[in-house]
């Protein structure tokens, strides 16, 4: 990327300048000298959640002047002594704290799919940062199934750019939805990409390389990636984005606060129907923060939770719930993953586990009996997980050891398919209580025939290319990836908890900024798309405020 | 670095579980200088445990013994402490941040499954199962795989658990990153060469070259091993038979080269 266009991109967010130079990754002086307001004073927004919906909300809003404060229920990472290069020693990264998961499918949480502490759950995202397609946004009239959004993918685009120069992206230019260009060549790859593209290319099936959130160089004072293979770990170097070193720094540089370890349990609504604040646990201590606006961003399984946990007189099922659409469609992604053997080293536990990806199976095709499709792409499983694999296999004992005792020679691919949202896959409260006394989320999830058509055809796929590189022997695996919806964005109240500006239909001054509002997932890892989201709703919020000040944009007269 | 090394009569190199691995002369250990100290402190951590047991009661620690050593076929010296592991980690509450609706929590999951197998193997043997045979012992474990619903448990989701802490236990453990070649933690230095069939320094070939037996045949035999020790019966191969108790002998044997 030239100077010229970093000097464009630092002008608009200085958080990758604002970092230490050196092998210190935290800017200690700028945590030291964050602003921090008082419970009492009103401020202009609550964000509840710092990942990759709240940090960049928070970001926006504080360089438009805005007071803001971002809460997030658990710690302020430094990467330098909080987070080791270790599968084992990463839990913390995690929401740990008791779910219940139910269902006919049921979808296991944890490391997989959540995170806390700020950067969410993009502190352990593997990288993959692509689009959705064109496509995504009208499924319903496309193809019959899932839903159309209230907005296009044109609406979308020049978020999707903008954010795509701040994290900054890596990879080949992408031939598949809109086609577009990165702002960073492709990362050179590790055995396990190195097997993918070799696979795809006798079959004919196009591979590129990226999109990773990973620059291939320095950027700013990031240094360039090390590919030790922790991704999933929390990037220790500063080299793969997550809002952490992308939004938040230079949002306390504009002002903005961020309270950590700081769990929010309720939001409180005004006799004139309006949000007035959010009432969080902070050290064991109930409290409350005053605000003119709320903003939730605490993913699919939280935002939906607190909705529900925030229920009043004239909410009783729930805030927002009253045509129960609340924790409704949650999404996973189906991601088969399939191991294949080779007679050489592979060695996949080197360089970052995001390498290429394949969206040749993104659209409908009409020759299939299946809606929608998949993409592939490559991970790259450390022992722990890896072994997870093996054990799906059944084996254990003996053979489980000399299947790991191989671990050399294996090379993993993973699919995500687009399974459909569907009305009765839901969060819902538990009877089991958190430490804080409340009701813990229950997550339902059941497929439907489309979806276990679509996982088997990603693993078709994932086989032949596996064994068209010459794979000896494959093993595959059905799991799961992401979590959107629950909170669908839609054009009337019946049809969605927020409007096409995020914010909610029932309460003018709450905005969900998150995941959680996407009515269609497409076969794309969400995380850009949830940033590009948050993006566009606080340009909406700021050209609100201009207007007519704050009060305005709240929705007060 | 000598920090490991609690025998030295083992080969030269790093420790593996059972002093078995294809990796000759690899030991993850002897990077440790170039660790950073977070990652450093959590990894040795694991060298030595706390011996001291206080989430699987006295009555339970046999049966949990021999049930992890079961999973994870380990039946010779030096062991990686998955016992001591797992305990540590119900002890402190860690879990994964789910638990299947038709579970208990994970702590009582763990209580209430091993006071089953003991109460199992009582019913069918007479003897506790860290009494029994490791043939016996095997086979009442295949019968939780294989079961629907085992003493009022979803089958699946007990094996799920018992996998899910055993595995996560024993391959953190940088004994097992030796035997199975796996770099183990790379910050500060990273890696230099990427792709197929590039090595570090630090990292070593198997012993391949002169492997006697090519990747099927020793899945195969390990296969045909496991089924033995599960059904009590000799396995049919006339080759070695020792695979799952030691594939040292397998593996360097001379036999069929």
């Amino acid at each position: 990327m030239s100077r010229l266009r970093d000097a464009d991109i630092r002008a608009r967010n200085e958080s990758a300048w604002l970092l230490p130079k050196g092998n210190a990754r935290t800017n200690h002086e700028l945590r030291a000298n964050m602003r921090t307001f008082d419970d009492s004073d009103e401020i202009d927004i609550a964000i509840v959640g710092c990942g990759a919906g709240g940090a960049t909300l928070l970001q926006r809003l504080a360089r438009a002047g805005m007071r803001a404060v971002a809460f997030d229920a658990g710690p302020f990472w430094d990467p330098d002594t909080d987070w080791v290069s270790d599968e084992r020693g990463s839990h913390r990264l995690y929401w740990t704290e008791p779910r219940v998961i139910s269902g006919e499918d049921p979808v296991p949480l944890g490391s997989n799919n959540s995170g806390r502490g700020v950067g969410g759950s993009m502190v352990h995202f593997a990288g993959y940062v692509p689009r959705f397609h064109p496509s995504d946004f009208e499924t319903r009239s496309r193809d019959g199934v899932g839903a159309d959004w209230p907005i296009s993918y044109w609406d979308l685009k020049p978020y999707y750019e903008a954010i795509e120069e701040e994290l900054p992206v890596s990879g080949q230019p992408w031939p598949w939805g809109d086609p577009h260009r990165y702002p960073y060549s492709a990362q050179p790859l590790g055995g396990n990409g190195e097997v993918f593209l070799l696979g795809a290319k006798r079959l004919g099936i196009d591979a590129r390389v990226g999109p990773v959130a990973i620059a291939n160089g320095r950027f700013g004072h990031r240094d360039h990636c090390i590919y030790r293979g922790f991704c999933l770990q929390g990037c220790k170097v500063n080299a793969k984005a997550s809002p952490l070193i992308t939004h938040v720094p230079d949002a306390l540089a504009h002002g903005a606060e961020i309270r950590s370890d700081s769990m929010v349990t309720r939001i409180v609504i005004g006799d004139d129907g309006m949000a007035e604040g959010v009432v969080y646990v902070r050290h064991g201590m109930e409290r409350f923060q005053r605000a003119r606006l709320v903003a939730v961003a605490g993913y699919s399984i939280e935002t939906p939770r607190l909705l529900l946990l925030s229920a009043e007189r004239r909410f009783p099922d729930g805030l927002c719930n009253n045509d129960d659409l609340v924790g409704r469609y949650v999404m996973v992604q189906g991601a088969p993953q399939v191991a294949g053997r080779f007679d050489q080293e592979v060695r996949m536990y080197k360089a970052p586990p995001p390498e290429v990806t394949s969206e040749a199976f993104y659209e409908t095709d009409p020759s299939k009996p299946y809606a929608r499709g998949f993409s592939i792409q490559n991970v790259s499983p450390l022992p722990i997980t890896y072994s997870e694999h093996v054990a799906a296999q059944g084996h254990w004992g003996g053979v489980l050891r000399e299947y790991m005792r191989d671990y050399v020679h294996w090379a993993v691919l993973g699919a995500l398919c687009e399974f459909l949202p569907l009305h009765h896959n839901r969060v819902t409260l538990a009877d089991e209580k958190d430490r804080n006394g409340n009701p813990v989320a229950n997550f339902s999830y059941t497929q439907c025939d489309n979806d276990s058509a679509l996982e088997q055809a990603a693993q078709s796929v994932q086989e032949d290319i596996l064994e068209a590189a010459g794979a000896t022997e494959t093993i595959a695996i059905k799991r799961y990836a992401h979590l959107v919806g629950g909170c669908r964005m839609g054009d009337s109240p019946s049809s969605g908890v927020v409007d096409s500006d995020l914010r909610t239909f029932a309460v003018p001054n709450l905005y969900i900024t998150d995941g959680s509002v996407l009515p269609t997932q497409g076969s794309a890892n969400p995380a850009l798309t949830i940033m590009a989201l948050a993006a566009r709703c606080a340009d909406h919020l700021i050209a609100r405020s201009r207007s007519g000040g704050i009060r305005a944009s709240a929705g007060l007269p | 670095m000598n920090l490991a090394r609690r025998d030295t009569t083992f080969p030269a190199g790093g420790i593996t579980p059972g002093q078995q691995g294809r990796f000759d002369g690899f030991d993850v250990l002897s990077e440790v200088r170039r660790w950073d100290l977070a990652t450093t402190g959590v990894v040795l951590a694991r060298i030595s445990p706390d011996r001291e047991l206080r989430f699987f009661t006295k009555d339970e620690e046999p049966t949990a013994r021999a049930l992890f050593d079961l999973l994870l076929g380990q039946h010779e010296e030096p062991k990686v402490p998955v016992t001591e592991m797992v305990d540590v980690r119900l002890k402190a509450g860690e879990m994964d941040g789910w638990r299947y609706e038709d579970m208990p929590e994970d702590g009582e999951a763990w209580h209430k499954s091993l006071a089953d197998l003991d109460d199992e193997a009582f019913e069918r043997f007479g003897r506790r199962f860290a009494e029994l045979d490791v043939d016996d012992q095997g086979g009442l474990v295949q019968e939780v795989q294989d079961a629907k619903e085992w003493r009022g448990f979803n089958a699946k989701h007990l094996w799920s658990l018992w996998t899910r802490y055993a595995c996560a236990a024993f391959y953190s453990h940088p004994w097992a990153w030796n035997e199975i070649g796996f770099g183990g933690p790379a910050y500060p230095r990273g890696y230099k060469n990427i792709g197929i069939d590039s090595r570090e320094a630090s990292e070593r070939p198997e012993r391949d070259a002169k492997d006697p037996l090519p990747w099927a045949s020793r899945v195969e035999e390990a296969k045909k091993a496991h089924a033995a020790r599960v059904t009590g019966r000799a396995p049919e191969t006339s080759g070695p038979a020792t695979l799952i108790g030691s594939s040292e002998t397998l593996i360097g044997s001379d036999d069929g080269r």
